[in-house]
């Protein structure tokens, strides 16, 4: 006799939350201890919909299928020499960001579900956070791998974590994810799984991927696919918990939007960087980012909150100021990075004619009016062997850590500038959604390990900025840092395309021979 | 040129146009499938072909392994039909769902009266009696009408020999007005049924609300008359819409059934009441009225909705606002041709409403 199949919501069931127990000597509220204080109210953990149904046995199976296939093609890629099929050595400095920022918050998403993933005492969210959390350090991995191929041929990949921790660009992600892990597990959802991972993951994920494949980089193309295949799990988690939370007592619809609208904040200025990277580090543009922040967050996320608007859920606090911003933020951002491009670990560069060409096009508003004539002036300075870098270390804003650079956006001549006064000391912010993230919770952001501040505390060795970069960023002076023209991997690069004679640095004939 | 694709274990069926995707087809029509990134790099929509061949189409080789394509798995984002299809899909079946096998049957037209001055009752004889849940439809060809127009049946499954319809004339609709127009006593027609996801969940205890609009109320009224003919106790509150007191059909059946049964409500609102009119009940959308006898807090009920989708997206706003969620919110949208044209982009929030 056949045994009768289970279907798959019974074999999800039997294998997974019938693994629960009930508590009969313990107290459940001492197993649980972080489930209440945040007051979100759960009356019923069996109103839980799980959000995917996938039992270890066939999570294994299919994970390690991908692996083969993805690292088979990594092989190749390394094989061929694959580094050398990209477009131009400048769209490397985009992974330089994305391995240094982006990587590590692959690695604290993993450690952050896996501790939600404990703290919930519905044994539905427990699977589904632990689930992810295996997801993402499988990510963090297949990253890594990616890029150690570019390592060999490419300056300031080298000493990624160390970097991640310390350098001051760096901490605008890492205190984001920082921030998030800090908080409450339901915040940590709807914070990461919620507004990031459903809401904004589009805007990360399809600039970076689409990236590599118009800038033909098959690694980081390949483990972009590979990843996004677990994304699905991702996003449904982040709709569950929202509908959850929304469903299980209204007391929890004005929390949770309070999160919304931090997280939201949060999550665009963290995406400033890709921004820039979109309109200013891809040699083969995918899009504009003022046209994929209309594709992937007004034109979506509209849907989305429409639905949501059932719930008595509104759009997210300063979403009116977004609106303005598509037209200036990459330009600004980029700018930034430009200033201060001897204090970072990847090059920067004026954009050639054509490129300004295109921004122009793409932002007919904006880019002649206002942004334009300041790369124009910098190339005059340029030629003239004046190319500056701004020598004082910047304000940085206190909520998202970026230097107070943004501009007032119905004033784009006009830095933006809001402080508050908290315990007798002020703190700066470089916008209104930023000032009213720390006006909530002051308590938190108070103790922001600001890089500035912390150098000129004398935290950061020193005394000369140059020490801080060598001796505590580590950053490799004089081969990871200034301007792409003139460096060791344009060098290097013309002298592998054989596009210029001039290469023949030093350095560049060390990294050579790997190539040979 | 189009493929028939059944969707098991449910046995919802959907058409599918050449070149058209499985999701898109099935989302456009109602049926809800599992999906997020809606281009082929996720995999929420993986779904097994049981029948019938299909293109995989664009699915990246992440999202469906070579093993699974092997097994003849797609995903429904992508795939393309290359005949008509049985698939499975990861949809629970509602436990309350009977599964009734659809079959052909050849109807007469028995009985015609004007209910409204826009809605027309229909009653068919069947040439043996159908199996259906309260609340389901069925599809009939029409002379002349290319297609089957879908109706949902109004009476309750005791007298199971025939079919009530209630018909609203859609303006310029072909088959509404050949009804409206051409249909006589003894006419003979091909009809199939039933269909739907659309019935009683009589597992559930809950207390019941109806919301109702137009000829909507056709398939309320068979539910309510099945749940109270086998001696349902549970409270059912039925707010029936219309714009005035001419289209307010039944309001005498329902009215003597709110006498005879303590446990069911009528509650009749009008939403462009004339002065000439003698009205002392509810002014305003049935949505208004629901919302105003239940002083908003709704939480408790089970919601059924059927109408027009304007009428069907405020009564789930108003019934989401007064904390009653998708789980208990169960729809039949009456849609004509030109509501399927103007969908809206959605989001995945919501499976079913």
């Amino acid at each position: 006799m056949v045994a009768k199949k289970l279907n798959l919501k019974d074999k999800y069931s039997l294998l997974t939350r019938d693994l629960d127990w009930d508590y009969d000597y313990a107290d459940r509220k001492e197993a649980f201890p972080y489930e209440d204080f945040e007051g979100i109210k759960i009356t019923d953990w069996s109103k839980w919909e799980d959000p995917f149904r996938l039992t270890m046995d066939s999570y294994w199976k299919y994970q390690a299928e991908k692996e083969k296939k993805l690292y088979a093609i990594f092989d190749a890629f390394a094989q061929n020499n694959g580094h050398l099929n990209v477009t131009d050595a400048r769209y490397v400095n985009a992974l330089k960001i994305f391995l240094t920022g982006v990587s590590p918050l692959e690695y604290q998403a993993y450690q952050g579900y896996a501790h939600v993933g404990r703290q919930f005492s519905g044994a539905g969210a427990r699977i589904a956070c632990q689930l992810q959390s295996i997801d993402e350090l499988r990510h963090v991995q297949t990253q890594i791998h990616a890029m150690s191929h570019y390592n060999k041929f490419f300056d300031g990949l080298q000493d990624w974590t160390h970097m991640h921790d310390r350098v001051w660009y760096l901490s605008v992600t890492k205190s984001f994810f920082d921030d998030a892990r800090s908080a409450g597990p339901f915040e940590f959802l709807i914070a990461i799984s919620f507004s990031f991972e459903y809401v904004l993951t589009n805007l990360l994920f399809v600039p970076f991927m689409s990236g590599a494949a118009h800038n033909g980089d098959m690694a980081t193309c390949t483990f972009g696919f590979s990843a996004q295949s677990d994304e699905a799990r991702h996003m449904t988690l982040g709709l569950e918990i929202i509908k959850f939370l929304l469903e299980q007592h209204e007391d929890n619809v004005p929390i949770v939007q309070k999160w919304i609208d931090k997280w939201f904040w949060r999550g665009t200025r963290l995406l400033s960087i890709v921004a820039m990277m979109m309109d200013y580090m891809l040699p083969n543009k995918v899009m504009s980012w003022k046209e994929a922040w209309e594709v992937y967050f007004e034109d979506a996320g509209g849907a989305l909150f429409k639905d949501l608007a059932r719930y008595g859920i509104r759009m997210p606090k300063f979403v009116e100021t977004t609106a303005k911003e598509k037209e200036h933020i990459s330009h600004q951002t980029w700018w930034i990075f430009y200033n201060y491009g001897h204090a970072a670990a990847f090059h920067t560069w004026i954009p050639s004619e054509e490129e300004l060409d295109w921004l122009s096009e793409k932002y007919p508003d904006t880019f002649d009016k206002y942004y334009r004539p300041r790369w124009e002036l910098a190339r005059e300075m340029e030629e003239r062997g004046e190319r500056f870098y701004t020598q004082e270390l910047p304000q940085l804003c206190t909520t998202c850590q970026i230097p107070m650079a943004f501009t007032e956006m119905d004033d784009p001549t006009m830095i933006s500038y809001r402080a508050s006064d908290y315990e007798g000391e002020k703190y700066h912010f470089c916008s209104d959604g930023c000032k009213h993230i720390f006006d909530q919770e002051p308590e938190k952001f108070s103790q922001s390990w600001l890089p500035v501040n912390q150098i000129y505390q004398g935290n950061c060795g020193g005394p000369g900025v140059e020490d801080v970069l060598r001796d505590y960023y580590k950053i490799n002076l004089g081969h990871d840092n200034m301007d792409f023209n003139g460096s060791p991997d344009e060098q290097r690069w013309n002298a592998w395309k054989g596009t210029e004679k001039d290469a023949k640095n030093k350095d560049a004939k060390d990294k050579d021979k790997d190539v040979a | 040129m189009s493929y028939q694709v059944t969707v098991e274990p449910t046995g919802d069926v959907f058409e599918v146009e050449e070149g058209q995707t499985l999701l898109d087809a099935a989302l456009r029509q109602g049926i809800w499938l599992p999906f997020a990134c809606g281009h082929g790099t996720c995999g929420t929509c993986k779904v097994q072909v049981l029948e019938g061949d299909a293109d995989v189409g664009a699915a990246s080789p992440f999202a469906l392994m070579d093993m699974e394509r092997d097994e003849g798995v797609v995903l429904a984002c992508c795939a393309l039909p290359e005949s008509d299809l049985v698939i499975e899909a990861d949809v629970d079946v509602d436990p309350d769902f009977s599964g009734y096998p659809i079959e052909d049957y050849q109807a007469t037209v028995v009985a015609m009266e004007d209910l409204s001055p826009t809605i027309k009752g229909v009653r068919l004889q069947l040439d043996r009696p159908m199996q259906f849940q309260e609340g389901q439809y069925v599809n009939l060809n029409l002379p002349g009408v290319e297609g089957t127009r879908a109706f949902s049946i109004a009476n309750s499954c005791a007298d199971a020999g025939y079919i009530d319809l209630h018909v609203r004339l859609v303006p310029g609709g072909k088959g509404t007005s050949w009804i409206h127009q051409s249909m006589h006593t003894g006419d003979e027609l091909k009809i199939s049924g039933p269909y739907g996801q659309f019935f009683v969940r009589k597992s559930d205890d809950k207390d019941v609300i109806f919301i109702v609009g137009g000829s909507g109320l056709s398939s309320a009224l068979s539910m309510i008359q099945g749940m109270l003919e086998t001696g349902d106790t549970r409270q059912i509150f039925l707010f029936q819409g219309a714009r005035n007191l001419v289209e307010l059909y039944k309001r005498e059946v329902l009215t003597a059934l709110a006498e005879q049964y303590s446990n069911f409500h009528y509650i009749p609102a009008l939403s462009e009441v004339s002065e000439a009119e003698q009205w002392n009940g509810f002014c305003g959308f049935v949505h208004e009225a629901a919302n105003s006898h239940f002083d908003g807090r709704l939480a408790g009920h089970k919601a059924y909705l059927c109408g027009p989708p304007p009428m069907i997206d405020a009564a789930i706003t108003m019934l989401m606002q007064g904390r009653v969620f998708e789980a208990d919110i169960h729809m039949e949208k009456f849609l004509t041709a030109s509501d399927g044209a103007k969908a809206d982009s959605r989001s995945a929030l919501f499976k079913r409403i």
